[in-house]
């Protein structure tokens, strides 16, 4: 059957290892901050400046999984709903290298470096891609590898 | 855990509890950070291999991690209520992997749990200790919805601190020779 939503985007078939995409940038706000912190990730350190100020942190920084979440974002945004995704397998290897602090713009590339066909599933490929994001100060905040589905034009 | 370094026994298992995903949640989320078709729209996502919709996995996992530190915080209320000064848990640096399974969809039940699975001084951040962490989520079917190992930081209540780093600290704490000092670092 074939899917309305996907037909018209590129399938695995369409895509190349080495493929560059730009994820844009995002500037986050004290209020993205607070609002994510106080739903998922309510330490001190991440609702609070005086708490924030003697943490670790150094000061008001998002929750570690608001900037992957962010990072998610801008990729759904500037390539997965461009193709024909079919969902994510998991995440390996994720690292916060810096903290994002209030006012911060954060943006960087997504890299495939890997795609191959699934075994048992033949009308999904597996694409595997290297998240590095970085402030605009170009430092790292995030490095994370995706495996993502995507669907195969021909199944094999 | 909201547990001094020392005080960690590996292998405790510690159940986060539950959470049940409703559709306008599942919807919320993902429209902000995963908006893919299958997580921001019923219709369309009946398209999907999925069927219809499902909530992002970074959406199950960011709800895991709030379950963790309610967890912790409990803890910590625990130990103060037994007249114990509880530990410091850190910012984490990082999450080995996390491995979607069984997709979570409007109604499920999503429960929760939490080994520390080994520890070790951190190298770089004086005071602190490295928890090694595995999380499992399971629906209330018994299938597994994720599993993740992530690295968490904890504070060591009997670290001294060597005699020659208390000086070189205290030094970078001058005014001229500090900010040569920490540029040094």
């Amino acid at each position: 059957m074939t899917n309305l939503v996907t037909k018209d985007r590129r399938h695995f078939e369409d895509l190349a290892v080495g493929e560059v995409i730009d994820l844009g940038h995002v500037t986050v706000s004290k209020e993205m901050i607070i609002t994510f912190a106080r739903e998922f990730d309510p330490f001190p350190f991440h609702l609070d400046e005086a708490a924030a100020k003697a943490s670790l942190l150094g000061g008001l920084a998002s929750s570690g999984w608001q900037t992957g979440g962010l990072s998610l974002r801008m990729l759904v945004d500037s390539f997965l709903n461009t193709v024909a995704s079919a969902g994510g397998l998991g995440f390996t290897n994720l690292k916060w290298k810096n903290p994002v602090m209030v006012g911060d713009t954060i943006g960087g590339t997504v890299s495939i470096v890997e795609l191959r066909r699934s075994g048992s599933h033949p009308q999904w490929g597996i694409m595997t891609l290297d998240f590095d994001v970085r402030n605009q100060k170009n430092a790292p905040v995030l490095t994370m590898r995706l495996a993502n589905l995507i669907e195969t034009r021909n199944p094999a | 855990m909201t547990r001094w370094f020392e005080d960690i026994i590996l292998g405790e298992v510690f159940a986060l509890g539950d959470h049940t995903f409703d559709a306008d949640e599942i919807v919320r989320f993902a429209t902000l950070y995963d908006p893919q078709y299958f997580h921001v729209d019923a219709e369309a996502a009946k398209q999907s291999h999925f069927g219809g919709l499902v909530a992002s996995g970074w959406h199950t996992v960011s709800v895991g991690h709030r379950m963790m530190v309610d967890t912790l915080f409990a803890e910590e209320a625990r130990l103060r209520g037994l007249g114990q000064e509880p530990g410091v848990s850190g910012p984490s640096p990082g999450v080995n992997s996390m491995d979607f399974k069984v997709p979570v969809r409007p109604g499920d039940t999503v429960s929760y749990e939490l080994v520390v699975t080994d520890k070790r001084a951190s190298n770089s951040i004086h005071g602190w200790g490295l928890l090694f962490n595995k999380i499992t989520a399971v629906n209330q079917r018994g299938e597994l919805v994720y599993r993740a190992d992530l690295v968490g930081f904890s504070k060591r209540r009997d670290y001294k601190m060597p005699l020659k780093l208390k000086v070189l600290l205290a030094l970078t704490k001058l005014p001229l020779i500090g900010p040569l000092l920490k540029r040094g670092t």
